[in-house]
């Protein structure tokens, strides 16, 4: 279920969102905590998540700057907009909506 | 370490992203792929391992695609189709040409409509002219098969151009004997009639035709119907009339019940019995009648002048048009014609002893005596519309070239592709030829605006010829669009098209134009300065010459002078009624304060026709049409000193010279050398003809010009309105003041004295002599608008390769002065180059206006093919322009910041 691309699709904003909740972070970081954090089971290829990124950044959600660190070549770190942070509210909610009809729906909650 | 950014570049390749969107992405995605690598590596994974591992990122590059935003992808048109070697089919090329054309129009808008304006200017010129050229030369005549049509007349062995009418007998005979025409029918010259309405009288233009006159021509009623040959039975002719289409328009506002309608011509009821078709106006090339009336009624409406039109063969009365029988040539028809001629005058010596009869294409006497000068003005104006147009031609060409500098590269690299030349040249031409289709449609509005022009300065009388954008002329338009798009075209495109591959692909972005490059544009450059000094330096000509023309003595004084046609015969007056009115007029008239003197005389100035068979006692008689052809011209007493011609020798007419007295007449220093060179005139005798008796020659007038303006000199004679009278006079008036002011008190004192009679023809000296040069003056206007079309054309054209040739510069303006080259360094630097082409193309200019000049000679008065005035003059305004348009990119070039300019370069 994990690798199911239609599953991916839709709470791939989500979890880019979530991510830049806290900090901006680049391209990379993204992918590589969503990949640790789902214990390995959640992969972005390259392919997928910089046009994922692109579209958020033109729906005006996250906005990315190329910063230059010394000693590093630069990287484009990616932040949350106060529209993004707004967007990630309404997915976070309709998340929890969406996972607590499942859940109804199945009888998980109770069983 | 793996190049990623090398990597990633040649997999996203395919995507077609913008540069910028190409740019940003390879560098995420290959910082993103090294950091991968790094801790693939640092996980434990082998060097192969992780690179294997890394590059199965990019695995799916088409979820790339399909994530990526439109705005950041190329257009899917490529801007220039690569390569294009093999071409599919003829209408694939040329549609994918097109759009390519229609791209580099929308791409560079600025550019597509100065040149799409630049030709539609010389297109337009051109349309016009051929629309005139059309309209008046070219198929003048709407009727069925005009090149069967011929013209039928009589010469003179002295002046065998000269095209005369033919006697009515005469006619009938020609009609009745010749085997070579299936039609042959006549048409007297146009005769003013008087209209008499209730509210006042008007004149009404009439040619009185045979009844085949329809019929022979292939003409029929726009309305109504025409009459045929019924017409000319003997008896009493039916009165009846065909109406112009543009009278009927015009003056009768197109009423329905026109037909049927009765008008009271010269105390005549003529009923109108149709209309002629719309635009037909007889054979004539510029003004037909009101009206056409058949021969038959010509005693009757006009008794005195045409007692004897049906009997007298010396009579000169109808021209012949004849439709020549199918197989049969000119040729042969001038032969049986004149076989004719030649059996006529031997059965009618008297009167038709030495005549010949010609038979000539109907072009020749479309315009009269001036049918040859029509079509060779018709030429000649073609040819300035088509200078027009080659300088039209040079700019776009120039244009292209200097824009084909920044495509050289696209071309090489197509080049090296594969694309062959002949494919490169199409498609350039292509897109010039869509250029010239555009500026084409511009040409034909401006054609449209330009006879709209023309036709609204011609009186509203319905009679003139219309002009006719008909399908010939939007032919011609098509046509002259493509041949134009193709001759702007084919230079720019063979040059660049010629680009060595690999010398443009290094050196394009960076050197600017080719020497060859500049080779062409500057020969093009001079060569339109050349034109248009052509064209101004032949306006100029004939400005001065116009000039020139005005300053000729006529002979007579034309200013305050007015001059008013009456015709009282036309008004029912009989013989004593009409003297009566004549001396009751100048009386009344030279009561009016402001008037000095007023006097009768049968002619016009500079409207008087020679007439053939003046007899001079002692002389062997002439026949009617050899060179004895002499204006002969009834005058008043006081003729002499109100229209200023000076009596040399000899009497004025006086009141001893009555009917009954001795017949005398005046002749003019002419005549006088001609028949009595180094002897005195006075005191011999004449005969005129149409006259018994001799008449005593009592004085000896100056020569004037009396057909005209700057006539060579003609033989006159004048006789005592006492001893001729005639039913037809014109009034002449010399006023104190302005002759325009004293048109209504003089109207006002004619129309005391004879109510019924008709006033017309009211022209000032100034006037008359403003119409004998109308020709002339409309030739200069034309001119002058065309010449100064090239220059301003020409002038663009300067200014367009000065400035690109400075912005080409830069470089090499900003080094020379921060060597130290001043301001003035610089701008002299640049005027100097442009006005030394300018200069060349002035001398290619001048020779080439020696020779135009010398073809032109006979529209010319009084200047030479170099007047030095034409010339000086041409050459200092088109240098006056040139120097403009050559200073203002110089001063840009002065403008250039050094260092601005070298660090660009």
């Amino acid at each position: 279920m994990a690798q199911d691309p239609e599953w991916k699709k839709g709470s791939a904003e989500l979890l880019v969102l979530s991510l830049l909740e806290d900090q901006p972070r680049h391209g990379y970081d993204i992918s590589k905590l969503i990949h640790i954090r789902s214990g390995g089971a959640l992969r972005f290829h390259v392919t997928s998540l910089y046009p994922l990124l692109h579209r958020l950044e033109k729906n005006g959600w996250i906005v990315g700057r190329w910063v230059e660190k010394a000693e590093q070549r630069r990287r484009r770190y990616y932040s949350l907009t106060p529209r993004g942070r707004e967007a990630l509210r309404a997915k976070q909610q309709s998340w929890k909506d969406f996972v607590a009809l499942i859940n109804r729906v199945t009888g998980l909650e109770h069983g | 370490m793996v190049d990623w950014r090398q990597v990633v570049r040649t997999r996203l390749a395919d995507l077609r992203l913008t540069p910028s969107t190409e740019s940003e992405l390879t560098e995420e995605l290959a910082q993103h792929l090294e950091d991968l690598e790094r801790d693939l590596q640092s996980g434990g994974a082998t060097r192969a391992e992780a690179y294997r591992e890394t590059l199965s990122e990019l695995d799916d590059i088409y979820e790339l695609r399909a994530g990526v935003d439109r705005s950041q992808c190329m257009t899917k048109h490529e801007a220039v189709p690569v390569g294009d070697a093999t071409s599919r089919s003829f209408f694939d090329d040329l549609q994918r040409d097109l759009r390519y054309a229609g791209r580099s129009m929308r791409t560079n808008p600025v550019f597509a409509l100065i040149v799409v304006a630049t030709l539609g200017l010389g297109i337009g010129a051109n349309t016009t002219v051929f629309t005139l050229l059309n309209t008046l030369i070219l198929s003048p005549m709407p009727v069925s098969a005009p090149s069967e049509l011929v013209a039928v007349a009589s010469t003179g062995t002295a002046q065998p151009n000269t095209l005369m009418p033919l006697s009515y007998p005469n006619f009938t005979d020609y009609q009745n004997q010749n085997s070579v025409f299936s039609g042959l029918a006549g048409y007297a010259r146009m005769r003013a009639l008087t209209w008499q309405t209730r509210a006042a009288s008007q004149p009404l233009l009439t040619e009185f035709v045979t009844g085949n006159y329809f019929p022979t021509l292939g003409v029929g009623a726009a309305t109504g119907r025409t009459f045929g040959p019924e017409a000319d039975a003997p008896g009493d002719p039916q009165a009846v009339a065909v109406m112009n289409y543009g009278t009927w328009q015009a003056r009768f506002g197109g009423a329905a019940d026109v037909v049927g309608q009765q008008l009271h011509l010269n105390n005549v009821v003529v009923t109108v019995i149709g209309v002629a078709p719309q635009g037909f106006i007889g054979v004539n090339g510029l003004v037909g009648p009101d009206l056409w009336l058949p021969f038959a009624m010509v005693e009757r409406l006009l008794p005195s002048e045409m007692r004897t039109a049906a009997s007298d063969r010396s009579k000169p009365l109808l021209q012949g048009v004849g439709r020549i029988k199918a197989g049969v040539t000119i040729a042969q028809a001038r032969a049986n014609v004149s076989a004719l001629a030649a059996t006529l005058a031997r059965e009618y010596p008297d009167a038709n002893e030495g005549e010949t009869v010609t038979v000539r294409p109907i072009a020749d006497v479309l315009f009269g005596g001036g049918s040859k000068m029509v079509r060779f003005a018709g030429v000649v104006l073609a040819m300035v519309a088509g200078v027009v147009l080659l300088i039209a031609c040079s700019n776009v060409a120039n244009l292209l070239l200097a824009r084909s500098a920044a495509r050289q590269q696209e071309m090489a690299v197509r080049v090296a592709l594969g694309a062959s030349r002949a494919r490169l040249v199409r498609q350039l031409l292509t897109e010039s030829v869509c250029l010239g289709l555009l500026g084409g449609s511009v040409g034909l509005l401006l054609a449209y605006f330009g006879m709209q022009l023309l036709a609204g300065s011609l009186p509203a009388t319905g009679t003139f010829t219309t002009s006719r954008l008909d399908g010939t002329v939007l032919l011609f338009a098509l046509l002259i669009s493509v041949a134009t798009g193709f001759v702007f075209g084919t230079i720019p495109a063979l040059s660049v098209s010629r680009a060595g591959v690999s010398g443009a692909l290094k050196e394009a972005r960076t050197a600017g134009r080719s020497a060859r490059k500049v080779t062409v544009a500057n020969s093009l450059l001079v060569g339109q300065v050349a034109l248009s000094f052509l064209l101004l330096v032949t306006a100029a000509l004939f400005l001065r010459s116009i000039q020139q023309a005005y300053d000729i003595d006529p002979g007579f004084k034309a200013d305050h002078l007015v001059v008013f046609i009456t015709n009282p015969g036309q008004a029912g007056y009989e013989d004593p009624q009409t003297m009566a009115f004549y001396q009751d007029v100048a009386e009344r008239v030279a009561r009016l304060p402001e008037v000095e003197s007023a006097a009768w005389a049968s002619n016009m100035p500079l409207f008087a026709r020679p007439v053939g068979g003046l007899q001079v006692e002692g002389r062997p008689r002439q026949s009617p049409t050899d060179s004895s052809i002499t204006i002969v011209n009834t005058v008043s007493r006081g003729y002499f000193q109100t229209s200023g011609v000076v009596i040399e020798k000899g009497r004025e007419f006086a009141e001893l010279d009555r009917p009954t007295s001795l017949p005398v007449a005046i002749v003019n220093e002419k005549l006088a050398q001609d028949y009595w060179p180094g002897d005195d005139a006075l005191g011999k005798r004449v005969r005129v003809p149409g006259e018994q008796e001799m008449r005593e020659i009592i004085g000896v007038a100056r020569t004037a010009n009396y057909s005209a303006w700057g006539e060579p000199p003609q033989r006159c004679v004048y006789l005592p309105l006492e001893q001729n009278h005639l039913p037809a006079m014109t009034l002449y008036v010399r006023t104190k003041g302005d002759p325009a002011q004293m048109v209504s008190a003089v109207e006002r004192a004619i129309s005391a004295a004879g109510p019924q009679v008709l006033v017309s023809g009211i022209r000032t000296g100034q006037q008359v002599i403003d119409g004998s040069l109308f020709q002339a003056r409309i030739g200069v206007a034309l001119l002058s608008v065309f010449g100064l079309l090239a220059l301003g054309l020409a002038s663009i054209g300067l200014y367009g390769i000065l400035a690109y040739t400075v912005s080409q510069r830069q470089r090499e303006i900003g080094l020379r002065m921060a060597l130290g080259a001043s301001h003035p360094n610089v701008l002299r630097m640049i005027v100097k180059e442009g006005m030394s082409l300018v200069a060349i193309g002035v001398v290619i200019g001048f020779a080439a206006a020696l020779l135009a000049g010398r073809l032109l000679s006979r529209m010319l008065y009084g200047v030479g093919a170099a007047d030095p005035v034409s010339v000086a003059g041409a050459a200092l305004v088109l240098g006056g322009v040139a120097l403009l348009a050559c200073y203002l990119p110089a001063r840009w070039a002065t403008r250039v910041d050094p260092l601005v300019a070298l660090r660009q370069g």
